[in-house]
């Protein structure tokens, strides 16, 4: 009897997960790279140099893409010794439009276009210079724009040809997932990567092209020393300050879910959780990850709005105590 | 006799929980008072802008609105007097100018409800589209929206905290800013951006009582749809086709009732509200009801996302195959 009912009470839920199986799109697909050019932007250091490290210890042929051609060669070296594969290296500053449709015709055809470069200023807004807004929205977000509008072409004629599917994956950050204290600017054009992400992907799915968006945490980087040099104090209690994940394991994440032509790539816990809170209308291949995402995204939004609880309570304690740091200072400079 | 006793957690559950969400909400909601008050309205010489502004000065705010074009001003001036018998003051700037943008508002005095209300959306493959076109999106929607709140902030701040009332920015999004769908990368790509400048903008001014609202509105019967609308491609018709359109008047009330409620996320329809349960992700929300929407409603949503998903990839499969065949 208690067998019965207990099969009754999963019957709605095979039934979903038979329905998410037949609706589920884009279609899963698996996206080889064995002796496919992969390009790495943002390759010199950090996730990047970690991404075309593996990418070419998995036999792909690979080309990095940075500013400095110092660094490349430093990065071709290092690859070059941990791998024994050479890779071939492409110099322009991503914001420079016709100097990335000039390396990427030089590049040929592209079967994998990793756009991993981006820089991070963490500031209040009111604090930051628009000079500093723009360099990140233009690095980041229209950089990865003229990278795709230049690689497109090629790679649609080249997945035709070859008949294998292509893939354009953006790295983007949890600072794309969710918008927090000193990271107006970061978190724009993180997000903008998104929507460009969604549209793109509705736009190339008939050319076999498939998108993926990887969302690391903080991770053990050359750019985040830098960035942690600057970030408000808030930001620190808010989100950390401690270092993150290694690159090599965000790297390690970020391929397995580009192969696998997965539309989002989380790269530890947190991210998955992060990942089901603000999945909202994002393609999902995996019947079985929809499945996780309806289930999951109702109790995730409690979460996050406890988050939202904490954080909004860090801001107030943070103020207050200012104010009283700056009451006893005028106090006690009067009283000097 | 043991009915009662099993009926009565099963009512209290969601009463409890409704009260933690109460408790929980953040930011506290508060009401934003428009009378009296300066609103500050950009795009404001047409479509959604001028009926916002219409509708504030109608409330006895005091109006300035800024627009490229001084004829456009003009008109839209002599629009609101007939309409409303209310004068309102006009600001000719390009938003890309973050110094032409400095000047305006500095002119214009301190702000209370700023209104980030401009934008630009042309549809386009971006395999067809121009960077320039492109660029044109980012740099009006996303960069305007910069140098409006960065010359906005500082008199703003000074200004709650010598009237003790709260603020306001408010940023015209899209329903194409909660998804992106064919045609719109870098018109998504620009709203999607502007999400994450509220939710980051929401932290560090919420200290100061200035409130950030985000309005997503569907297709807007406006000067600029109508040209969108000549430019769209077929798929984009055919999915973005999906969701009804509203009339510009309609929306200002949303947007503006929305605004003086400090909501965080401004739906403007059935629609709307449902998009915008499912893509709250880790937006603040001051309503504990809505949140209860959310938390409950999340789930259903996420199935109904993946319902369009299927019919929107159905629909480019049967196009492109149409395609073929001819």
């Amino acid at each position: 009897m208690a067998s019965l009912f207990f099969l009754f009470l999963l019957l709605p839920f095979a039934i979903l997960l038979l329905v998410l199986a037949a609706i589920v799109r884009p279609r899963p697909v698996r996206i080889p790279l064995k002796g496919r050019h992969v390009l790495v932007t943002g390759g010199s250091s950090g996730i990047g140099l970690a991404l075309a490290l593996r990418a070419a210890a998995e036999g792909a042929r690979v080309t990095i893409f940075a500013r400095d051609p110092s660094r490349l060669q430093d990065a071709r070296h290092a690859i070059r010794l941990a791998t024994g594969v050479d890779v071939a290296v492409l110099a322009a500053d991503v914001r420079d439009s016709e100097a990335v449709a000039r390396a990427l015709e030089a590049a040929d055809y592209v079967d994998v276009l990793i756009c991993n470069h981006g820089v991070f200023l963490p500031q209040e807004l009111e604090r930051q210079s628009l000079e500093e807004v723009r360099f990140m929205v233009e690095v980041n977000l229209m950089g990865t724009f003229h990278l795709i509008k230049a690689a497109l072409p090629a790679m649609k004629q080249r997945a035709k040809e070859s008949g294998l599917p292509a893939s354009i994956a953006i790295m983007s950050s949890q600072a794309g997932q969710v918008g927090i204290y000193g990271y107006t600017a970061y978190s724009a054009s993180k997000f903008g990567l998104r929507g460009l992400a969604e549209a793109l992907q509705h736009e190339v799915i008939a050319d076999n092209i498939h998108i993926t968006l990887v969302f690391p945490p903080d991770t053990d980087t050359p750019g985040l020393a830098e960035e942690h040099k600057r970030r408000p104090e808030v930001t620190k209690l808010i989100a950390g300050s401690q270092g993150g994940m290694k690159a090599d394991d965000v790297a390690k994440k970020a391929l397995h879910g580009i192969k696998s032509g997965q539309f989002v790539v989380a790269c530890n816990f947190e991210g998955y959780l992060l990942h089901v809170a603000t999945v909202g209308l994002s393609p999902q291949r995996s019947y079985f990850m929809a499945f996780v995402e309806i289930l999951g995204v109702g109790l995730m939004r409690f979460v996050a709005l406890c988050y939202q609880w904490s954080w909004f309570t860090i801001i107030e304690k943070w103020h207050a105590k200012m104010r009283s740091d700056l009451l006893r200072e005028t106090s006690d400079s009067l009283h000097t | 006799m043991a009915s009662p006793l099993l009926l009565f957690p099963v009512v209290m559950a969601p009463v409890v929980f409704a009260a933690v969400l109460a408790f929980l909400v953040r930011p506290r909601p508060v009401r934003i008072p428009i009378k009296g008050r300066h609103v500050f309205i950009t795009g404001g010489s047409s479509g959604i802008g001028l009926a916002l502004a219409r509708l504030a000065a109608a409330e006895g705010a005091r109006v300035s609105i800024l627009a490229r074009r001084a004829a456009h001003l003009q008109e839209a001036r002599d629009a609101i007097r007939l309409a409303t018998g209310v004068d309102v003051a006009v600001f000719s700037a390009d938003v890309r100018d973050a110094d032409a943008v400095a000047k305006a508002v500095e002119a214009a005095g301190p702000v209370d409800v700023l209104v980030c209300n401009h934008g630009v959306f042309t549809p386009q493959e971006l395999e067809k589209q121009d960077l320039e076109e492109v660029r044109l999106m980012v740099e009006v929607n996303l960069m305007g929206t910069f140098n409006l709140i960065k010359a906005a902030l500082p008199p703003m701040k000074q200004r709650t905290k010598a009237t003790g009332l709260p603020a306001s920015i408010a940023i015209m999004s899209s329903q194409a800013g909660q998804v992106g769908v064919y045609g719109y990368t870098a018109y998504s790509a620009s709203k999607f951006a502007l999400r994450g400048l509220a939710e980051a903008l929401q932290h560090e001014v919420i200290a100061d009582d200035i409130h950030v609202s985000m309005i997503f509105p569907p297709d807007t019967e406006t000067p600029g749809f109508a040209e969108e609308h000549r430019r769209r491609p077929d798929l984009t018709n055919i999915i973005a086709g999906s969701s009804g359109g509203m009339k510009a008047d309609d929306v200002a009330k949303k947007a503006l009732d929305g605004i003086k409620s400090s909501r965080f996320i401004v739906p403007c329809n059935f629609e709307g509200t449902m998009l915008s349960i499912a893509t709250a992700g880790l937006s603040p929300q001051s309503s504990f009801l809505t949140a209860l929407a959310e938390v409950l409603g999340a789930g259903f949503m996420r199935f109904m996302g993946l319902c369009f998903q299927w019919n929107w990839f159905s629909s480019i499969e049967n196009w492109h195959s149409k395609k073929k065949g001819m």
